[in-house]
């Protein structure tokens, strides 16, 4: 071995290093949101009725501008956690593990984690008292009908009906996105009388504002794609993009339950 | 035998490429360990939380996930510093060239199936989109150069090295 050869290796480590001292500032802690930051953003009612060139998945305007926003601090608990709305959480608020699903009825991966993930979820985390299930709106520009079905589900969810009608939205989600007929899906698992009352509280015009909270919370967490899992565990956010196999969702919440 | 200039084009590609792919191997491991937080996450959280990442691209069987997100993070840092001391650096080029061409292929698929997930791979949630395609593509590119040229240059006497006795 040539001294050259291995001074040269020594001052590229050394270049290393002096780059690794750099790294600290690079993961310095979020700082809480600025006020100013959401105003950063177009209004999600505006995303909603903003056209699409194509049916290419994008990144919608509001979720670029938010990329920049630092993350919101993490909450010590579910109670730390805003505007929650107690029809569309499942499970104990004072749960270790708090999991908030930002979601849009129209796109398919959403259908899948839904589909194969959530009913295994459910029955054993949620139900035995682990993980604080929170389920939000995060309806993206590009499909048409998303909003009018997340407003269904929010009104089925005020009627304690929000199960079914989620799993009606999700499973015949082919049909309704080609048709639009987001109301005769919710008609076909729900009574007639609850249907008029469904149908007078879309009509009322109440439900867009807690879905554009929803909306607004998912940009301060930086999602930029559905679905997006944030977990929340011991003051720590942990957000997640993607569909989950049951079997590695479980590890990953196997691990966080197992921190002291 | 040829004789090799100290400063010819190959060797500068070889160096860049070696300090290139070096520190992003080594940050890519070190970022999956720590996830970019402060206190740094439990090594078994944060291992985990990478096989979300790696089971988002729907590729691999459930034990073929876990086997990747426990060891890649290791293996990133391990050959990142290999790649720079460069004691037998035609074999760990080779191996980096075989994973980043691999990453590059997962992205790529990522992106023509339309999959709504993140590239998983550093600290960032970065959607895949077609500029992480070039990106990868670029180190691709960077990464077999650099391989072709250890090769190469392999095969001629170093130039720092004593000159042969007559």
């Amino acid at each position: 071995m040539n001294r050259r050869r291995i001074l040269a290796g020594i001052l590229s480590v050394g270049l290393l290093s002096l780059l690794a001292l750099f790294l600290p500032s690079l993961h310095k802690s979020p700082e809480p949101a600025s006020p100013s930051a959401p105003a950063l953003a177009q209004t999600p009612s505006e995303t909603a009725n903003a056209p699409t060139p194509s049916d290419t998945p994008i990144i919608p305007a509001p979720v670029v501008a938010a990329k920049a926003a630092p993350l919101p601090p993490a909450p010590q608990s579910a109670d730390g956690l805003s505007d929650v709305d107690p029809h569309k959480a499942f499970g104990s608020k004072s749960a270790p593990v708090t999991m908030e699903v930002f979601s849009d009825f129209q796109c398919p991966a959403c259908k899948t984690l839904f589909l194969t993930t959530n009913r295994q979820l459910m029955d054993n985390y949620v139900t035995t008292g682990k993980v604080y299930l929170i389920h939000r709106d995060f309806p993206l520009a590009m499909h048409a009908h998303s909003r009018v079905a997340a407003r269904y589900a929010r009104a089925a969810a005020q009627l304690g009906k929000v199960e079914p009608v989620e799993q009606a939205l999700f499973q015949n989600q082919e049909k309704w996105e080609q048709s639009g007929d987001v109301d005769g899906t919710v008609a076909a698992v729900l009574s007639a009388g609850e249907m008029t009352k469904v149908r007078a509280l879309v009509k009322g015009g109440t439900l867009d504002a807690a879905i554009d909270k929803d909306f607004a919370l998912g940009q301060t967490y930086r999602v930029n794609q559905t679905p997006t899992t944030v977990f929340h565990c011991k003051g720590q956010t942990y957000p997640y993009s993607g569909v989950m196999t049951y079997d590695i969702l479980k590890t990953f919440l196997e691990q966080l339950l197992s921190q002291k | 035998m040829m004789q090799s200039s100290p400063f010819n084009l190959r060797r500068a590609i070889i160096w860049i490429g070696r300090l290139v792919l070096a520190g992003i191997f080594i940050y890519a491991g070190y970022a999956k360990l720590t996830m970019g937080m402060h206190p740094r996450p439990p090594l078994g959280v944060a291992l985990s939380f990478f096989a979300l990442q790696v089971d988002s691209y729907q590729m691999l069987p459930v034990w073929a996930v876990k086997f990747v997100a426990n060891t890649l993070p290791f293996a990133e840092i391990a050959l990142g510093l290999l790649l720079l001391f460069g004691f037998g650096l035609r074999i760990w080029a080779t191996l980096i060239t075989l994973l980043i061409v691999g990453f590059f292929a997962a992205v790529l698929r990522a992106y023509l199936l339309h999959m709504q997930i993140n590239c998983g791979c550093f600290t960032t949630p970065e959607p895949v989109s077609l500029k992480k395609i070039f990106e990868d593509g670029a180190l691709a590119a960077l990464a077999i150069l650099m391989t072709v040229f250890a090769f190469i240059e392999a095969r001629k006497p170093h130039p720092w090295s004593a000159p042969e006795k007559a």
